[in-house]
This record gives C-alpha cells, structure tokens and sequence, in this order.
C-alpha cells in the first residue's frame, strides 16, 4: 500500500490502482464516459481529468489512466479541473448535441443543455466496444479507423469485421448511447447488419445464443457444440 | 527577409510589425529548407515575415490541416478542431466577435492541456491560440468565412522518430495502426519507405528510438520491434503479396547489386513499371543482410522471404552474375535505359600493422569472414581468436566465433566503450555472451612462430582531442607495448566497396580518391549519364536502412530522368528543434514491453535467433505508449 492525498484527504493505495478508482472508492463524483472497470482505459472523453502534482508542478491528467504514485498529490474539484471538464463536456456536446449520454454528462459538468426535439444515438467514439470486444470476448470484431497522415478519413469511426463477429452482443450491452443496436427476431439476431442465427434450447426451446457464438465456446473450451444447447435458466 | 515582422516560435514573442525602427528586433524567421513564406504557422507558433500576410485565412488553411492528422481518439482535439473551423468559417458568413475568439482561445488552451497525445497538445491548437491572442484586429476584421481567395498553401508533416529516420517513415502513423489491431494496414505503409521491413524489424540499428520523445519521460517506444511486429505477423497469416505495377513501361532498367539499395531500387523500379534486372556476384541474394549479418541476429529465412515477394513483382535477380566492367555502352546495346550501381563496400581495409599481409589464413578481413559464415563454407575454430574494431562487424565476427567454436575471444579497440561505434544491445549481448573486450589498445604487429600466428603485439592508447568524427582521438602511449597471445586475427576496421567494374575514362569521373564511387546524395545520379548509384558503394559502409532509403530515392531520381520530370526531394527540417513543445502535459509513466530473449547458456551452440518478437498484444501494448508527436507546418 501507499499513501496519496485526494483533495486534502491522506488515504491509502493499492499499488497499480488509477486515480479514478480511488477517487470513486472515496465516493468522489468523477464523470466519465469512456471508462468501464472490466476494460483497459482508454482516455477518450477526457471528462474525468484531474489536477495531478508532478514535479512540484499541478498539471492536468486522465485521472482513468493515471496510476498512483507513493506521495502523490490529486485535486478532483478545483477550478481548473471544473473549467476544464466543462471545456470537453461542452465539446462532446457540440457535437452529439441529442445524445442523452452526453447531454447528461454536459448537464453534470455544467453545461447549460437545451431541450432536445428528437433522441439522438450517435457514435461517440468512446471505444467501449471495441475494447470489450477485444479484452473481454476476445475476437477483436472491432477496430478504429481513425485519421492520421496521409489517410484521407473525413471521420473517425468504428470498423465491423463479419468474419471475426460472433454475435454475442456485448458491444450494444456496453454502448453508452444506443448507437450499437441489437434485434432479435423469429430466431435470428442482426448487428452490425450482421444476421445470426439463434440456437434453441433443447429443455425450452427459446432461442438463447447465436449459433456462431456456441461454436466460438466449443472451440475454445473442447467442450462440443452439443453439449452447449441449453440454456442458463434450463441448465 | 532580414528579421520577422512577429514571432511567437517556442513562446517567445517578437512584435516588429510596427516598424519599430531602431527598436525592431533582429530575429530572422525560422529557416524551413530555405523556403520564402510569407507566413508560417506550425506545432510550436506563429512566424510572419510580411506584416501584411493574411493570418485568419493561414489560421483556417492550417486547422485544415490539422484537421486531417487529428485521430479522433480523444474527443477535446477532433472536435475542438471542427468547433473552432465552424467559427471562423461560419456556414452564414458575419461577423467574428470578441465573445468568439475568446471561445477559441478557451478551446485551445484546453485543448493544448489536455489532449490525449501530443499532437492535440502541440500542433492541434498551439499556433491558433497565438494567432488569436496576437492579431485579434485581424479575426475581427476579417469575418466569418476567412478570405481564402484563391491562395494555396505549403504544408509539411513530421516527427522528431521521422525525422530521425534515414527513410522518413511515417513512424507515429504504423505505430498506430498497429495499436488499432491494424498490422497488415501498418506493413502497407511501412513497405511504402521500406521494402525489408522483417529484415529491418532486426537488424536496424533505430536512431528513430533515440529521438523518440520518451527517452525524457521513461524509454523509448520499441519501435524496431513493432516494425518486426508487423511483417511477423503478415508472415504467420500467409504473407500477401506485394502491389506490382499499375502499367508497364518499355524501358528496362539494370540494377548491379542484390544488396538492400538495390533490392529497393529494383522493387521501387518495377512498381513504377519498368522491367527490371539485377544483377548480383554472390550465390545468394541480400547484400551485407545476406552475408554480412549472422542468422542468430537475422535468420536468412526472414531475408529470404522478402526477397522472394520482391521477385514475384517481376524483378529478375541474376544471382552469380557478377560485373566485370562498367560499359554504358555494352548496357545500352543490352537494351537497358539506366543502371544503378548498388555494389556495396564488402572489401576489408588494412589495420595498418606489421605481418598482416602474409597470406597464410592467420589474419582474415571482418567482412571475408562474415561472408564465409553465412555462405556456410567450414570454418576449423581455433583455441583464440582477436578481433580488431569496435563497430557491428567486429561484433558480429565475435559472437560468430563463440557459436563456432572458438574457446577465446577478444575484441581490441583502440577508443573506449563510449566511442565504440557498435550498438549498444550487440555490445552488452557479446559481454553476456563471454567475449571479452580490451579498450584504448591498439595492434602494432602481428607474431608468427613456426609460420603460425601466435600473438598480436599492441599498443596502450590514451584519448587526445576529437577528431572530424567528433570522437576523441586515440594517441599511443610510448612504451606501453604489450602482447595478446592469439591463433587467429580477424581484421575488422572498415570496408571500402571493391570498384575493379570501373574501369577506362569512367573511373575519374565515378570514383572519389577514397574509393567509393561519387554520386549525388539526394538523387543518386553521377556524372555518367545514365548510371545512378547508391548504397555503400556511394556512402561508404553506412547503415541497412540508408541504402534501403538511397535506393528508393534512386527509383523515383531514375524514374523522373527517364520522364522529364523534376526529381522531387524531400523538405528538409535541419536546423529545426522537433522535440521543442510548450505543453507538455502529465505523461504517465509506462514501461516498455521486452521481448523474450535466448537464455544465454542456449545461444552459443547454433546461430538460432537470440531476441524474440512481441505477439499481437504485446505490440497493440507498446505501441498504446507512442505519444503521437506529429509536428505540421503550413506555410504562405
């Protein structure tokens, strides 16, 4: 353990732990919008900065991706952290004006948020799916492509690639604005305009998981395709 | 221009634009490749060498710009950008008002605190804020929709990794693509500067790492290793092919030298549709790659592979094919439109002590030495070997003869370990290794006993002034002989190109007095029409990435002579301080991934490779670390 002080409060550490979880394991209000505990942070929506000592110096951090330090110095609610969060919320809501996660998170950092006309589910380029698809189901289905010398990409955004998806679902589950959909219907589910189909559970015959997901399972674990045709509540 | 009209390079503010007289401050405008601009913005301020430039329109031409090298990861940087655009552009045209330009100045600053990496922090707004801040008059006056009125604008793209860069590799943009899980994307573009990119995945000695950014933070991004990254994995998932030619041309074009300036030539040549030929002397293909490096540090098969998707683009390598002399003539009645000469420097020079002429197989030249491991002749090894040099080829030939056998090695040089021109990872792994080296000692003569070689007598050298190389010079020290018992000596203090191919009146005006052929440095061509040259030859022995580098600007130099066209040349940057940015932000401290390297003790037995690769999610991990420094300059 080490000792780090938030906001003038001296509190212990685990080593390796971020800002983030600390400050929300002291119940400190941090928002955020890109950041999910299961997944590697990734420092996209720039709403949970912090002020951080370094060098005898206050600067501005990601406080999810900033690891504590043994004597580390943290300000969650200064000034120059509530300007500077508003800046990002205000940007994030210049753009995805009618996205609800981000209206809500404008209204948090104090940015004054007009009534919407119609619900908007935009892609906010957070990156929770494709991280959960990469760390957590482990097929890497999706992927950035984002813009940079000599690329001609007019706007960054999210790649689907059919080949890799399993259909699991875990990236709409993730998505913070709906923008990831999913249907299901009549035995088959379609995402990413993807179309899967569903396996039946031989107890109850509900469709519970895509058959390409089943096969992921079995390919993985030995157990064979067979096996795996019942679901959660009949097993 | 003499001085600036105003400047806010680096922070430092110059306002002459009031005349100002005798109180005008002698500043010149920064020197970008000798360019005449009227105004300049880039990462780190605004220049003005007119006063009447227009600076909301250089303001909007270079957000622009920007806009297009902001990733999007982070959202304070890509919309910033489109938010400040939309106020200076403004779809209904109007005013600016002051309320706006304080808006744009919140933003930047913001922006230039807390951007995800260091072009949002430098380059994204730095130069906008100053221009709003400074020349607020102008943005007033201006209006929305900033007068473009027609003007084009110079732009440039860089990066202190770029830069450093013999080849200029888009480092920051292959490193991204990998930490995107884009390793093919990321190989395409490497391969667009680097025809090797396995080959170079290893053996390249990296000075883009030692300009890397990091180095002040914590180490820098293993950007060696994310290039092999790349081409390892296209190789695990079947190796795509190589895009050949868009159409054919008639001209055929000969290549003499299968080394990496000429496979890079030759590959760039075909691309560009010409019909090329190269001819190599040695049995195998690759230059100093094939048999100057040992397979513990490069394994042939990596080269190999390479090599072969170069051939099925349609370059024909004619291997043991060598040239004896150099006939324009004798090419032109072949039907070829131009030659590059791409022969290499694979001669030994002398070390310069008594008995080292006496052929009797005790004293052999590094490069000989080398080329006869790696062709697989038998090498008998001996109790003791000393080799004689401090640079990759004498560490090469160590680490060689542990794995062949020998039971001794030494390495003699005459400087000390901090002007030793070997990198330093081969340095550290010959010390882990066992060989031994023996600093500030140089060899006066060789001893023979019976017609064996028996020792080397050496001299102790002290360190005097440096020298035109900036190393310090080592002088004897009088008396100080002293002797190394040894049954071999491996020479390894240079090589010079062997130029017997030229020959007649083409020989003065190709060759320098030091033995390497004379070419231009930028297009490669010399003073025969016709024959281009690159490499080694032309450089003297030089790195694997500056011949891969002389040999694609000798395509598009041989390419723009065979069209007519102008040959165009890269900008220069010299002079320019890229690691200068004045937010810096809080960088948290990541280290490096390492890769696995051959337990010691299982090194020495065969020439199995010694560091191993990152697999995917390592090199996804490392390359998160990059801090994407891009530096853009637009300029009128």
């Amino acid at each position: 353990m080490i000792t780090i002080k938030i906001d003038g409060r001296s509190v212990e550490a685990k080593e390796g732990t971020t800002v983030l979880e600390n400050a929300r394991a002291l119940k400190i209000d941090i928002p955020t919008l890109c950041y999910h505990k299961d997944l590697s942070p990734f420092g996209a929506c720039r709403l949970c900065t912090v002020e951080v000592k370094a060098n005898g110096k206050w600067g501005l951090a990601a406080s999810c991706q900033t690891v504590v330090s043994e004597g580390m110095e943290i300000r969650t609610d200064s000034e120059a952290v509530r300007e500077s969060r508003r800046q990002a919320a205000a940007l994030l809501y210049y753009r995805y004006p009618r996205t609800e996660a981000v209206r809500e998170a404008a209204r948090r950092c104090g940015v004054p948020v007009a009534e919407a006309e119609t619900d908007g589910k935009d892609c906010i380029l957070c990156g929770l799916c494709v991280r959960t698809c990469r760390e957590v189901v482990g097929v890497s289905a999706l992927r950035f492509i984002d813009r940079g010398l000599g690329r001609d990409v007019e706007e960054p955004r999210i790649e689907f690639l059919p080949d890799a998806c399993i259909g699991c679902g875990s990236c709409a589950f993730v998505c913070p604005t709906g923008y990831v959909g999913m249907e299901s219907l009549d035995g088959k589910r379609v995402i990413w305009n993807k179309v899967f189909k569903m396996a039946a559970c031989n107890v109850c015959g509900r469709y519970f998981a895509p058959v390409e997901q089943l096969e992921r399972i079995s390919a993985m674990t030995g157990v064979p395709v067979s096996a795996l045709m019942t679901c959660v509540s009949c097993r | 221009m003499n001085r600036v009209a105003f400047s806010s390079w680096n922070g430092k503010i110059v306002d002459n634009r009031k005349g100002g007289g005798a109180k005008a401050k002698e500043v010149k405008p920064l020197n970008l490749d000798g360019i005449a601009y009227r105004a300049l913005m880039g990462w780190n301020g605004v220049i003005l060498a007119d006063p009447k430039a227009d600076v909301p329109a250089l303001a909007v031409a270079y957000l622009k710009e920007a806009r297009k090298l902001s990733c999007g990861e982070c959202a304070v940087c890509m919309i910033g950008i489109d938010r400040v655009l939309a106020i200076l552009e403004g779809p209904e045209g109007g005013k600016i008002t002051p309320a706006d330009l304080d808006e744009i100045e919140a933003i930047a600053k913001n922006v230039a605190l807390t951007a995800k990496c260091n072009f949002g922090r430098g380059a994204a707004m730095t130069p906008v804020a100053d221009a709003v801040r400074h020349f607020r008059k102008e943005f007033l006056a201006a209006g929305k929709r900033a007068p473009a009125g027609g003007k084009t604008y110079g732009s440039a793209v860089t990066a202190p990794c770029m830069e450093a860069c013999p080849a200029h590799l888009d480092v920051p943009g292959y490193i991204e693509l990998i930490k995107n899980n884009r390793f093919r994307d990321s190989l395409d573009l490497i391969r667009r500067g680097c025809i090797l990119p396995g080959v170079i995945g290893r053996a390249c000695t990296h000075p883009c790492e030692a300009a890397c950014v990091r180095n002040d933070i914590d180490a820098p991004v293993a950007i060696r290793l994310l290039k092999r990254a790349a081409a390892d994995r296209d190789l695990a998932e079947g190796a795509g092919a190589l895009p050949g030619p868009k159409e054919e041309k008639k001209e055929r074009i000969a290549v003499i030298g299968a080394g990496p300036a000429g496979l890079s030539a030759a590959y760039n040549l075909r691309r560009l549709g010409y019909e090329v030929t190269v001819f190599e002397a040695l049995p195998k293909a690759g230059g100093m790659a094939a048999v100057g490096i040992p397979d513990y540090r490069l394994p042939k098969d990596i080269l190999n592979h390479e090599i072969d998707l170069i051939k099925r683009t349609g370059v024909n390598i004619k291997l043991n094919t060598p040239v004896d002399k150099l006939d324009w003539s004798a090419f032109a009645e072949a039907g070829f439109a131009a030659v590059f000469l791409a022969v290499g420097a694979h001669v030994g020079t002398k070390i310069g002590c008594k008995g080292e002429d006496v052929e009797d197989g005790g004293v052999v030249q590094g490069a000989e030495f080398l080329r006869h491991v790696n062709l697989g002749r038998k090498i008998e090894p001996k109790k003791k070997v000393v080799i004689i040099g401090g640079g990759n080829v004498a560490l090469d030939c160590a680490r060689s003869c542990l794995r062949l056998g020998f039971e001794e090695v030494e390495i003699v040089y005459r400087r000390s370990r901090a002007e030793m021109p070997g990198s330093r990872e081969e340095i550290e792994e010959a010390l882990h290794e066992g060989v031994k080296i023996t600093y500030l000692a140089a060899p006066v003569g060789i001893v023979r006993k019976g017609g064996k070689v028996t020792a080397v007598e050496c001299v102790k050298m002290k360190l005097g002034e440096p020298d035109e190389s900036g190393r310090r010079r080592p002088i004897p020290i009088e008396g100080s002989e002293f002797t190394v018992k040894t049954d071999m000596v491996i020479a390894a203090t240079g090589q010079k190109p062997d130029l017997s191919l030229l020959s007649g009146k083409d020989k003065g005006s190709v060759a320098t007095p030091w033995g390497t052929i004379k070419a231009d440095a930028v297009s490669c061509s010399t003073q025969v029409p016709r024959i281009f040259a690159g490499g080694d030859c032309v450089s003297g022995p030089a790195t694997l990435i500056e011949a891969l580098e002389m040999g694609n600007r000798a395509a598009r130099s041989i390419d723009a002579y065979l069209r007519g066209t102008t040959f165009p040349k890269d900008l220069s940057f010299e002079g320019i301080d890229l690691k200068e940015q004045r937010d810096k932000g809080f960088v948290q401290k990541t280290p490096a991934q390492t890769p696995p390297m051959l337990p010691v003790a299982d090194r020495l037995k065969d020439f199995a490779e010694v560091e191993g690769g990152f697999n995917a999610d390592e090199a996804v991990k490392e390359a998160g670390r990059c801090l994407r420094c891009y530096r853009l300059m637009v300029w009128e």
